[in-house]
């Protein structure tokens, strides 16, 4: 999870809870979802103390297209801000709509990171690009803090890479 | 006919008899598949045939035997008093050995001539002559069943390094290529295994923290019931009735 982190923005703690749901299926870390489970958005439910704190959450890809060579990283799929605390995703913002992943090569990070604004409606600077986005930017750029961070593995759908767990 | 074979195995070992009937020239050309539908035939014939005439003998000698599976005590059974079977199954055991050795070898007859085909692949650790061949063609194909290792992984592992040699020097740049190779796949494994080891402490955490969650919510459990036999139920009042 470490090594996740890192890839995407500076280690943090951990403060509030994020909860990711694909249909019937719970996002653990590190779980493998195929594209043909993560077509539509999942439901994201979140922590936090009151409905007065207000959360960004993205979801990128940092092995796009392929983790051997990953140019474009990271792929945005999905950008929600205004969040109200205690809620899920469906009371924010979507910024960029979801774009479920269908990567071609490789087995892939999908990374959620959960952001708390600064207050409502300060996420002003937006990327006009998918691919090339920089988290590690996005967060000073828009005063935002991390506080929690979720990810899956993906892979093509007939992909035969990777272990086998039990899913 | 088989009674007199016996005796001779008795004092020449099983090999002897055995290696006659292992020079036919059919012996190397069976199939692989059949050997293990016999085996398991000969297992199961084993185990039916051994428990009527002397029951006790075959199970003394299992007992005696009880930490090894029954690929030692059949091992033994081929080797015969000749050989020294790897481990001292006493002395005892082995004048047992003829009643169940019959039952063995009655249906091993048909079986040595796979087991000579499996000796030109097994890799047996034997250092002995012709005459304990047929133990440790045993004792490989035998390992080969239980450990599901044995004979075709040195000779494929051999095949797979010399195709991998003769490629590279094939052509000039190819021993970019293969560097080039080498390394993604090396990066690849690497991140299989970050994969894997992330996955694995994923588990275990979460794993952690449901184990404390469960037991506090079995003490939580544990107070309401407790306080609920305590005080009487109370039940609903009505506190005033409206006209509709």
């Amino acid at each position: 999870m470490g090594e996740v982190v890192r890839d995407v923005l500076e280690p943090f703690t951990t403060s509030v809870t994020l909860r990711i749901r694909y249909s019937a299926r719970q996002v653990v870390n590190g779980a493998e979802f195929r594209p043909s489970t993560i077509v539509n958005k999942p439901r994201v439910e979140i922590g936090g103390d009151d409905l007065s704190t207000f959360y960004t959450l993205v979801m990128v890809d940092p092995d796009a297209p392929n983790p051997s060579n990953p140019s474009m990283r990271e792929y945005l799929h999905w950008l929600v801000t205004d969040i109200p605390g205690t809620t899920n995703a469906n009371f924010g913002r979507e910024i960029l709509c979801y774009e479920g992943p269908r990567p071609a090569l490789g087995i892939h990070r999908m990374v959620f990171v959960l952001f708390k604004q600064l207050g409502r409606q300060t996420v002003f600077a937006l990327p006009e690009v998918r691919q090339n986005f920089n988290t590690r930017s996005f967060l000073t750029e828009n005063y935002l803090v991390p506080v929690a961070i979720s990810y899956f593995n993906c892979q093509r759908e007939t992909g035969s890479g990777g272990r086998r767990f039990a899913s | 006919m088989w009674p007199h074979e016996q005796r001779d195995r008795h004092h020449k070992g099983v090999s002897s008899s055995s290696s006659s009937s292992r020079c036919s020239p059919s012996s190397s050309v069976l199939p692989q598949t059949p050997k293990r539908r016999t085996m398991e035939e000969l297992w199961k014939d084993i185990s039916l045939n051994a428990s009527p005439p002397p029951p006790l003998d075959y199970h003394r000698l299992q007992a005696d035997s009880s930490l090894h599976s029954p690929s030692m005590v059949l091992q033994d059974f081929l080797a015969g008093p000749l050989n020294q079977p790897l481990y001292q199954p006493q002395a005892a055991a082995k004048e047992l050995l003829p009643p169940p050795l019959q039952t063995a070898l009655s249906l091993n007859s048909g079986l040595e001539f796979q087991f000579l085909g499996e000796a030109d692949q097994a890799n047996t650790q034997s250092n002995s002559s012709s005459n304990n061949i047929n133990g440790n063609v045993a004792n490989g194909s035998f390992t080969s069943y239980d450990f599901s290792v044995g004979p075709p992984s040195p000779a494929a592992l051999f095949s797979f390094c010399s195709r991998k040699r003769s490629t590279t020097e094939s052509h000039p740049g190819a021993a970019d290529r293969h560097q080039k190779r080498m390394i993604k796949n090396r990066e690849s494994a690497a991140r299989s295994r970050a994969r894997k080891q992330a996955y694995t402490t994923e588990l275990e955490s979460e794993i952690s923290h449901l184990q404390e969650e469960n037991a506090k919510l079995k003490k939580q459990n544990e107070l309401l019931m407790r306080s609920q036999v305590a005080v009487p139920k109370s039940s609903l009042r009505r506190s005033s009735t409206a006209p509709f």
